[in-house]
Protein backbone atom coordinates (compact mmCIF):
# COMPACT_ATOMS: atom_id res chain seq x y z
CA UNK A 1 0.00 0.00 0.00
CA UNK A 2 1.63 3.05 -0.99
CA UNK A 3 1.14 5.89 1.01
CA UNK A 4 -2.54 8.07 0.88
CA UNK A 5 -2.80 11.55 -0.45
CA UNK A 6 -2.80 14.10 2.89
CA UNK A 7 -4.44 17.04 3.10
CA UNK A 8 -7.59 19.17 3.51
CA UNK A 9 -7.10 22.10 1.03
CA UNK A 10 -9.70 22.60 -1.39
CA UNK A 11 -7.28 21.49 -4.04
CA UNK A 12 -6.83 17.64 -2.06
CA UNK A 13 -10.69 17.70 -1.49
CA UNK A 14 -11.03 17.98 -5.30
CA UNK A 15 -8.51 15.22 -6.01
CA UNK A 16 -9.68 12.51 -4.01
CA UNK A 17 -13.22 13.45 -5.44
CA UNK A 18 -12.13 13.07 -9.13
CA UNK A 19 -10.52 10.03 -7.97
CA UNK A 20 -13.06 8.60 -6.47
CA UNK A 21 -15.48 8.96 -9.72
CA UNK A 22 -12.81 8.13 -12.54
CA UNK A 23 -10.56 5.37 -10.75
CA UNK A 24 -12.67 2.94 -12.44
CA UNK A 25 -12.84 4.11 -15.90
CA UNK A 26 -9.16 3.40 -17.07
CA UNK A 27 -9.54 6.64 -19.14
CA UNK A 28 -5.87 8.34 -20.04
CA UNK A 29 -4.76 10.47 -17.37
CA UNK A 30 -2.61 13.36 -16.81
CA UNK A 31 -1.53 14.60 -13.61
CA UNK A 32 0.59 17.78 -13.16
CA UNK A 33 2.15 19.96 -10.86
CA UNK A 34 5.66 21.13 -9.49
CA UNK A 35 8.65 18.32 -9.04
CA UNK A 36 8.06 16.81 -5.49
CA UNK A 37 4.01 17.24 -4.99
CA UNK A 38 3.51 13.62 -4.68
CA UNK A 39 2.40 12.66 -8.98
CA UNK A 40 3.26 9.36 -8.19
CA UNK A 41 1.30 8.97 -5.01
CA UNK A 42 -1.61 10.16 -6.78
CA UNK A 43 -1.14 8.04 -9.68
CA UNK A 44 -0.69 5.01 -7.19
CA UNK A 45 -4.07 6.08 -5.54
CA UNK A 46 -5.99 6.21 -8.76
CA UNK A 47 -4.38 2.20 -9.25
CA UNK A 48 -5.33 1.29 -6.29
CA UNK A 49 -8.84 2.20 -6.19
CA UNK A 50 -9.26 0.47 -9.76
CA UNK A 51 -10.78 -2.84 -10.82
CA UNK A 52 -6.98 -2.89 -12.19
CA UNK A 53 -5.54 -3.38 -8.51
CA UNK A 54 -3.22 -6.00 -8.21
CA UNK A 55 -2.42 -6.36 -11.84
CA UNK A 56 0.80 -4.56 -12.92
CA UNK A 57 1.61 -1.14 -12.25
CA UNK A 58 4.86 -0.46 -14.00
CA UNK A 59 6.44 3.07 -14.26
CA UNK A 60 8.81 4.96 -16.45
CA UNK A 61 10.53 7.63 -16.38
CA UNK A 62 10.47 9.54 -20.16
CA UNK A 63 13.08 11.69 -19.31
CA UNK A 64 16.02 9.48 -17.90
CA UNK A 65 16.70 7.68 -21.17
CA UNK A 66 17.74 8.10 -24.67
CA UNK A 67 15.26 7.84 -27.31
CA UNK A 68 16.14 4.77 -29.04
CA UNK A 69 17.12 2.83 -25.42
CA UNK A 70 12.98 4.36 -24.62
CA UNK A 71 11.22 3.46 -27.44
CA UNK A 72 12.41 -0.18 -26.81
CA UNK A 73 11.62 -0.26 -23.31
CA UNK A 74 8.40 0.88 -24.24
CA UNK A 75 7.27 -1.04 -27.13
CA UNK A 76 10.10 -4.25 -26.66
CA UNK A 77 12.41 -6.00 -29.21
CA UNK A 78 13.20 -8.97 -30.97
CA UNK A 79 16.53 -10.40 -31.02
CA UNK A 80 18.38 -9.21 -33.80
CA UNK A 81 16.12 -6.21 -34.19
CA UNK A 82 19.63 -4.00 -33.19
CA UNK A 83 22.84 -4.76 -32.52
CA UNK A 84 22.71 -5.85 -29.10
CA UNK A 85 19.52 -7.42 -29.00
CA UNK A 86 20.67 -11.16 -28.68
CA UNK A 87 16.91 -12.24 -27.09
CA UNK A 88 13.44 -11.02 -27.62
CA UNK A 89 12.64 -8.62 -24.55
CA UNK A 90 8.76 -7.72 -23.49
CA UNK A 91 8.43 -3.99 -23.50
CA UNK A 92 6.37 -2.07 -20.64
CA UNK A 93 3.41 -1.49 -22.80
CA UNK A 94 3.07 -5.46 -23.09
CA UNK A 95 3.95 -5.92 -19.84
CA UNK A 96 1.49 -3.40 -18.17
CA UNK A 97 -1.21 -5.29 -20.03
CA UNK A 98 -4.40 -5.31 -17.62
CA UNK A 99 -2.42 -2.61 -15.69
CA UNK A 100 -1.00 0.81 -15.29
CA UNK A 101 1.36 2.08 -17.39
CA UNK A 102 2.94 5.17 -15.55
CA UNK A 103 4.81 7.40 -18.05
CA UNK A 104 6.59 9.84 -15.61
CA UNK A 105 8.07 13.34 -16.79
CA UNK A 106 6.10 12.77 -20.09
CA UNK A 107 7.01 16.34 -21.38
CA UNK A 108 11.01 15.46 -21.91
CA UNK A 109 9.45 12.37 -24.20
CA UNK A 110 10.93 13.54 -28.00
CA UNK A 111 8.37 14.34 -30.85
CA UNK A 112 9.34 10.90 -32.65
CA UNK A 113 8.35 8.92 -29.65
CA UNK A 114 5.23 11.21 -29.30
CA UNK A 115 4.15 10.18 -32.77
CA UNK A 116 4.41 6.38 -31.81
CA UNK A 117 2.72 6.94 -28.34
CA UNK A 118 -0.14 8.78 -29.85
CA UNK A 119 -0.61 5.30 -32.31
CA UNK A 120 -0.76 3.12 -29.65
CA UNK A 121 -3.28 5.60 -27.84
CA UNK A 122 -5.23 5.66 -30.95
CA UNK A 123 -5.53 1.91 -31.86
CA UNK A 124 -4.37 0.49 -28.57
CA UNK A 125 -1.90 -1.43 -30.44
CA UNK A 126 1.71 -1.44 -31.01
CA UNK A 127 4.58 -3.15 -32.69
CA UNK A 128 8.20 -4.23 -30.77
CA UNK A 129 11.32 -3.02 -32.50
CA UNK A 130 12.49 -5.92 -35.55
CA UNK A 131 8.10 -6.87 -35.42
CA UNK A 132 6.09 -6.47 -38.03
CA UNK A 133 3.48 -8.22 -36.01
CA UNK A 134 0.76 -5.67 -34.01
CA UNK A 135 0.22 -6.55 -30.05
CA UNK A 136 -3.12 -5.25 -28.76
CA UNK A 137 -2.73 -3.75 -25.32
CA UNK A 138 -5.27 -2.88 -22.49
CA UNK A 139 -3.01 -0.45 -20.88
CA UNK A 140 -4.38 2.33 -18.32
CA UNK A 141 -1.56 5.21 -19.57
CA UNK A 142 -1.24 7.24 -16.49
CA UNK A 143 1.00 10.28 -17.25
CA UNK A 144 2.62 12.94 -15.67
CA UNK A 145 4.52 16.31 -15.98
CA UNK A 146 6.01 19.35 -14.19
CA UNK A 147 5.80 21.22 -17.94
CA UNK A 148 3.32 23.21 -18.86
CA UNK A 149 2.30 21.23 -21.65
CA UNK A 150 -0.01 24.08 -23.26
CA UNK A 151 2.90 26.16 -23.48
CA UNK A 152 5.00 23.48 -25.09
CA UNK A 153 2.45 22.96 -27.53
CA UNK A 154 2.87 26.68 -28.43
CA UNK A 155 6.59 26.22 -28.29
CA UNK A 156 6.62 23.00 -30.89
CA UNK A 157 7.81 20.85 -28.13
CA UNK A 158 4.42 18.59 -27.61
CA UNK A 159 1.95 17.27 -30.14
CA UNK A 160 -1.33 19.00 -29.78
CA UNK A 161 -3.26 15.58 -30.89
CA UNK A 162 -1.67 13.54 -28.19
CA UNK A 163 -2.22 16.32 -25.34
CA UNK A 164 -5.88 15.89 -26.01
CA UNK A 165 -5.56 12.16 -26.02
CA UNK A 166 -3.92 12.07 -23.16
CA UNK A 167 -5.87 14.94 -21.16
CA UNK A 168 -8.98 12.70 -21.06
CA UNK A 169 -8.49 13.08 -17.08
CA UNK A 170 -6.13 16.04 -15.81
CA UNK A 171 -5.16 16.16 -12.66
CA UNK A 172 -2.86 19.30 -11.04
CA UNK A 173 -1.44 19.07 -7.51
CA UNK A 174 -0.96 22.50 -6.41
CA UNK A 175 2.36 23.32 -5.13
CA UNK A 176 3.00 23.11 -1.25
CA UNK A 177 3.02 27.30 -1.02
CA UNK A 178 -0.24 27.47 -2.24
CA UNK A 179 -1.87 25.46 0.08
CA UNK A 180 -0.11 25.76 3.78
CA UNK A 181 -3.31 24.38 5.39
CA UNK A 182 -2.07 21.20 4.36
CA UNK A 183 1.24 21.26 5.84
CA UNK A 184 0.18 20.42 9.36
CA UNK A 185 -1.44 17.31 7.93
CA UNK A 186 1.48 16.00 6.21
CA UNK A 187 4.33 17.08 9.07
CA UNK A 188 1.73 14.76 11.37
CA UNK A 189 1.63 12.22 8.81
CA UNK A 190 4.88 12.24 8.13
CA UNK A 191 6.83 12.40 11.62
CA UNK A 192 4.67 9.00 12.82
CA UNK A 193 5.80 6.93 10.07
CA UNK A 194 9.63 8.61 9.98
CA UNK A 195 9.50 7.58 13.89
CA UNK A 196 8.45 3.91 13.59
CA UNK A 197 11.41 3.90 10.52
CA UNK A 198 13.71 5.35 12.86
CA UNK A 199 12.45 3.14 15.66
CA UNK A 200 14.51 5.24 18.46
CA UNK A 201 13.26 6.59 21.54
CA UNK A 202 15.73 9.17 21.02
CA UNK A 203 13.91 10.77 18.77
CA UNK A 204 13.18 14.71 19.82
CA UNK A 205 9.65 15.99 18.33
CA UNK A 206 9.74 19.12 16.53
CA UNK A 207 7.93 21.57 18.90
CA UNK A 208 4.45 23.70 18.15
CA UNK A 209 6.23 26.81 16.97
CA UNK A 210 8.67 24.59 15.28
CA UNK A 211 5.80 23.34 13.37
CA UNK A 212 3.94 26.84 12.78
CA UNK A 213 7.71 28.17 11.44
CA UNK A 214 7.17 24.94 8.89
CA UNK A 215 3.52 25.73 7.86
CA UNK A 216 4.71 29.28 7.16
CA UNK A 217 7.83 27.98 5.10
CA UNK A 218 6.99 28.54 1.31
CA UNK A 219 8.73 24.73 0.61
CA UNK A 220 9.90 25.22 -3.19
CA UNK A 221 10.92 21.39 -3.24
CA UNK A 222 7.35 21.03 -2.01
CA UNK A 223 6.38 17.68 -0.35
CA UNK A 224 9.74 15.86 -1.01
CA UNK A 225 11.53 18.60 0.38
CA UNK A 226 9.23 19.15 3.82
CA UNK A 227 9.92 14.50 3.75
CA UNK A 228 14.04 15.40 3.86
CA UNK A 229 13.42 18.34 6.34
CA UNK A 230 11.69 16.19 9.19
CA UNK A 231 14.01 13.02 8.77
CA UNK A 232 17.00 15.92 9.65
CA UNK A 233 14.88 17.10 12.13
CA UNK A 234 14.13 13.62 13.75
CA UNK A 235 18.08 12.23 12.68
CA UNK A 236 19.81 15.75 14.13
CA UNK A 237 16.85 17.08 16.35
CA UNK A 238 18.80 20.60 15.81
CA UNK A 239 14.96 22.18 14.68
CA UNK A 240 16.19 25.28 15.52
CA UNK A 241 19.50 25.54 13.55
CA UNK A 242 17.85 23.66 10.26
CA UNK A 243 15.34 26.08 10.53
CA UNK A 244 17.84 28.96 10.28
CA UNK A 245 19.17 27.37 7.31
CA UNK A 246 15.80 27.35 5.56
CA UNK A 247 15.21 31.00 6.51
CA UNK A 248 18.13 32.20 5.65
CA UNK A 249 17.69 30.68 2.06
CA UNK A 250 14.41 32.37 1.85
CA UNK A 251 15.38 35.26 2.08
CA UNK A 252 17.55 35.02 -0.46
CA UNK A 253 14.90 33.36 -3.18
CA UNK A 254 12.54 35.86 -2.12
CA UNK A 255 14.59 38.55 -3.89
CA UNK A 256 14.02 37.11 -7.46
CA UNK A 257 12.22 39.44 -9.36
CA UNK A 258 8.85 37.73 -9.85
CA UNK A 259 8.49 36.30 -6.39
CA UNK A 260 9.07 32.54 -7.60
CA UNK A 261 11.72 29.91 -6.49
CA UNK A 262 12.53 26.71 -8.52
CA UNK A 263 13.66 23.46 -7.88
CA UNK A 264 17.84 24.45 -8.18
CA UNK A 265 17.48 26.97 -5.33
CA UNK A 266 15.57 24.40 -3.36
CA UNK A 267 19.24 22.13 -3.09
CA UNK A 268 20.43 24.88 -1.60
CA UNK A 269 18.12 24.77 1.53
CA UNK A 270 20.05 21.50 2.85
CA UNK A 271 23.33 23.67 1.87
CA UNK A 272 25.99 23.12 4.50
CA UNK A 273 27.70 26.77 3.28
CA UNK A 274 26.29 30.75 3.53
CA UNK A 275 26.93 32.03 0.26
CA UNK A 276 25.18 34.94 1.02
CA UNK A 277 26.89 35.40 4.66
CA UNK A 278 30.73 34.03 5.98
CA UNK A 279 30.99 32.26 2.21
CA UNK A 280 30.23 34.63 -0.14
CA UNK A 281 32.11 34.78 -3.47
CA UNK A 282 32.46 38.83 -2.23
CA UNK A 283 34.87 37.90 1.26
CA UNK A 284 38.48 38.96 0.70
CA UNK A 285 39.00 35.07 1.56
CA UNK A 286 36.89 33.25 -0.26
CA UNK A 287 39.04 30.58 -2.82
CA UNK A 288 38.05 27.37 -3.67
CA UNK A 289 40.58 25.75 -1.56
CA UNK A 290 38.89 27.24 1.90
CA UNK A 291 35.90 26.88 0.95
CA UNK A 292 36.79 22.84 0.65
CA UNK A 293 38.35 23.12 4.25
CA UNK A 294 34.99 24.60 6.04
CA UNK A 295 32.71 22.50 3.98
CA UNK A 296 34.77 19.14 4.84
CA UNK A 297 35.02 20.82 8.25
CA UNK A 298 31.51 21.72 9.00
CA UNK A 299 30.58 17.98 7.32
CA UNK A 300 33.34 16.27 9.98
CA UNK A 301 31.64 18.35 12.80
CA UNK A 302 28.15 17.18 11.95
CA UNK A 303 28.66 13.45 11.85
CA UNK A 304 31.16 13.32 14.73
CA UNK A 305 28.66 15.49 16.85
CA UNK A 306 25.76 13.17 15.88
CA UNK A 307 27.81 9.63 15.90
CA UNK A 308 29.01 10.49 19.77
CA UNK A 309 25.33 12.19 20.86
CA UNK A 310 23.65 8.24 19.80
CA UNK A 311 27.11 6.55 21.86
CA UNK A 312 26.54 9.15 24.56
CA UNK A 313 30.11 10.72 24.18
CA UNK A 314 31.42 6.75 24.29
CA UNK A 315 34.58 7.84 22.72
CA UNK A 316 35.65 4.09 21.87
CA UNK A 317 32.35 3.36 20.42
CA UNK A 318 32.40 6.24 18.11
CA UNK A 319 35.71 5.34 16.42
CA UNK A 320 34.37 2.03 15.94
CA UNK A 321 31.34 3.53 13.82
CA UNK A 322 33.59 6.12 12.22
CA UNK A 323 36.09 3.99 11.58
CA UNK A 324 39.29 6.39 12.77
CA UNK A 325 41.46 5.99 15.65
CA UNK A 326 40.66 7.14 19.32
CA UNK A 327 43.96 9.79 18.89
CA UNK A 328 42.07 10.99 15.37
CA UNK A 329 38.88 11.35 17.08
CA UNK A 330 40.28 13.37 20.15
CA UNK A 331 42.15 15.79 17.35
CA UNK A 332 38.89 16.10 15.32
CA UNK A 333 36.58 17.18 19.02
CA UNK A 334 39.42 19.44 20.00
CA UNK A 335 39.79 20.82 16.60
CA UNK A 336 36.79 21.82 15.14
CA UNK A 337 35.65 22.69 18.99
CA UNK A 338 33.04 19.67 19.39
CA UNK A 339 31.47 19.53 22.74
CA UNK A 340 29.31 17.47 24.90
CA UNK A 341 25.64 18.98 25.08
CA UNK A 342 25.66 20.25 28.49
CA UNK A 343 28.80 22.07 27.76
CA UNK A 344 27.33 24.20 25.39
CA UNK A 345 25.88 27.85 25.89
CA UNK B 1 -39.94 11.07 -21.03
CA UNK B 2 -40.98 13.95 -19.11
CA UNK B 3 -43.49 16.61 -20.85
CA UNK B 4 -40.98 19.43 -20.68
CA UNK B 5 -37.94 17.16 -21.54
CA UNK B 6 -35.34 17.63 -19.17
CA UNK B 7 -31.65 18.32 -20.37
CA UNK B 8 -28.24 18.33 -18.47
CA UNK B 9 -25.40 21.42 -19.97
CA UNK B 10 -21.92 20.91 -18.82
CA UNK B 11 -19.28 24.11 -20.31
CA UNK B 12 -16.67 25.65 -18.53
CA UNK B 13 -17.20 28.46 -20.18
CA UNK B 14 -19.73 30.44 -17.83
CA UNK B 15 -20.60 32.77 -20.92
CA UNK B 16 -21.70 30.08 -23.07
CA UNK B 17 -23.23 28.21 -20.41
CA UNK B 18 -26.07 31.25 -19.83
CA UNK B 19 -26.31 31.57 -23.05
CA UNK B 20 -27.42 28.56 -24.00
CA UNK B 21 -29.09 27.75 -21.46
CA UNK B 22 -31.04 31.05 -21.66
CA UNK B 23 -31.98 29.91 -24.76
CA UNK B 24 -33.10 26.29 -24.58
CA UNK B 25 -35.32 27.62 -21.47
CA UNK B 26 -36.95 29.24 -24.04
CA UNK B 27 -37.54 26.68 -26.13
CA UNK B 28 -39.45 24.75 -23.21
CA UNK B 29 -36.57 22.81 -22.08
CA UNK B 30 -35.87 22.38 -18.61
CA UNK B 31 -32.23 22.97 -18.38
CA UNK B 32 -29.99 22.01 -15.16
CA UNK B 33 -26.34 23.05 -15.95
CA UNK B 34 -23.03 22.56 -14.96
CA UNK B 35 -19.65 24.24 -14.81
CA UNK B 36 -17.21 20.90 -14.90
CA UNK B 37 -17.43 17.64 -15.05
CA UNK B 38 -16.79 16.70 -12.08
CA UNK B 39 -20.35 18.48 -10.88
CA UNK B 40 -22.06 17.02 -13.80
CA UNK B 41 -21.00 13.20 -12.52
CA UNK B 42 -22.48 14.18 -8.69
CA UNK B 43 -25.78 15.22 -10.31
CA UNK B 44 -26.04 12.04 -12.56
CA UNK B 45 -25.03 10.35 -9.92
CA UNK B 46 -28.08 11.20 -7.47
CA UNK B 47 -30.34 11.65 -10.67
CA UNK B 48 -29.34 9.80 -13.56
CA UNK B 49 -32.73 8.86 -15.35
CA UNK B 50 -33.88 12.44 -14.50
CA UNK B 51 -32.54 13.87 -17.39
CA UNK B 52 -33.48 13.46 -21.05
CA UNK B 53 -30.50 14.17 -22.56
CA UNK B 54 -26.71 15.60 -22.36
CA UNK B 55 -24.71 18.39 -24.03
CA UNK B 56 -21.17 18.54 -22.73
CA UNK B 57 -18.22 20.70 -24.02
CA UNK B 58 -15.42 18.46 -24.48
CA UNK B 59 -12.08 20.62 -23.15
CA UNK B 60 -12.77 21.27 -19.55
CA UNK B 61 -9.77 21.09 -16.79
CA UNK B 62 -10.54 17.88 -14.94
CA UNK B 63 -12.71 15.65 -16.15
CA UNK B 64 -13.20 16.58 -19.76
CA UNK B 65 -16.25 16.16 -21.80
CA UNK B 66 -15.17 12.79 -23.41
CA UNK B 67 -14.61 11.55 -19.92
CA UNK B 68 -17.89 12.50 -18.95
CA UNK B 69 -19.27 11.16 -22.46
CA UNK B 70 -17.51 7.53 -22.11
CA UNK B 71 -18.51 7.44 -18.31
CA UNK B 72 -22.29 7.91 -19.44
CA UNK B 73 -22.32 5.25 -22.52
CA UNK B 74 -20.85 2.62 -20.28
CA UNK B 75 -23.40 3.48 -17.30
CA UNK B 76 -26.39 4.11 -19.41
CA UNK B 77 -25.99 3.70 -22.89
CA UNK B 78 -29.29 4.96 -23.85
CA UNK B 79 -28.99 8.33 -22.51
CA UNK B 80 -28.23 10.74 -25.66
CA UNK B 81 -25.37 12.65 -25.78
CA UNK B 82 -24.46 15.75 -27.54
CA UNK B 83 -20.53 16.61 -27.68
CA UNK B 84 -19.53 20.34 -28.59
CA UNK B 85 -16.35 21.36 -28.83
CA UNK B 86 -14.05 24.20 -30.61
CA UNK B 87 -10.67 22.46 -30.49
CA UNK B 88 -10.50 20.52 -33.41
CA UNK B 89 -10.23 17.32 -35.24
CA UNK B 90 -8.74 15.34 -31.81
CA UNK B 91 -11.23 16.03 -29.49
CA UNK B 92 -13.94 15.31 -31.80
CA UNK B 93 -12.40 11.62 -32.89
CA UNK B 94 -12.47 11.40 -29.29
CA UNK B 95 -15.62 12.05 -28.63
CA UNK B 96 -17.40 9.49 -31.42
CA UNK B 97 -14.91 6.83 -29.87
CA UNK B 98 -16.60 7.56 -26.73
CA UNK B 99 -20.20 6.82 -28.24
CA UNK B 100 -21.08 10.71 -28.35
CA UNK B 101 -24.83 10.61 -30.32
CA UNK B 102 -23.86 14.15 -31.80
CA UNK B 103 -20.62 16.01 -32.07
CA UNK B 104 -21.08 19.88 -33.09
CA UNK B 105 -18.20 22.08 -33.75
CA UNK B 106 -18.05 25.26 -31.95
CA UNK B 107 -19.33 27.75 -33.52
CA UNK B 108 -22.70 26.63 -34.31
CA UNK B 109 -26.71 27.97 -35.09
CA UNK B 110 -28.72 27.40 -32.00
CA UNK B 111 -31.33 26.24 -34.12
CA UNK B 112 -28.90 23.56 -35.29
CA UNK B 113 -28.77 22.32 -31.46
CA UNK B 114 -32.18 23.04 -31.11
CA UNK B 115 -32.69 20.57 -33.94
CA UNK B 116 -30.11 18.14 -33.10
CA UNK B 117 -31.52 18.01 -29.59
CA UNK B 118 -35.42 17.44 -30.89
CA UNK B 119 -33.85 14.47 -33.05
CA UNK B 120 -32.18 12.36 -30.62
CA UNK B 121 -35.07 12.97 -28.20
CA UNK B 122 -37.63 11.59 -30.56
CA UNK B 123 -35.80 8.36 -30.87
Amino acid sequence: MSRPIIGVSENIVKIHEVIDHIADTGLNTVICGESGVGKEVVAQTLYQKSSRNGKPFIKVNCAALPDGLLESELFGYEKGAFTGADRKTRGKFELANKGVLMLDEIGDMSLPLQAKLLHVLQGGAFAPLGSEKEFKTDTWVIAATNHELEKDIAEGKFREDLYYRLNIIRIFIQPLRERPEDIPHLIDYYLKEYSLLFNSDNIIQPSDSVIDELTKYPWPGNVRELQNILKRMLVLGDAEKILDEMHRRTGSTSASSDGSTSDTSATGYNGILDFYGKDSPDEPSFSLKTIRKTALDRVEKEVISHVLGKTGWNRSKATKILKISYKTLLYKISDLGIVPPNKTD
Amino acid sequence: MSLIPKLLLIDDNEEILISLKSYLSKRNFDVISASNGLDALKLLEVATHDFDLVITDLVMPNISGVAVTSIIKKQNPDMPVIAITGYGEEPEALAREANADVVMEKPFKLDELENNIKKLLLK
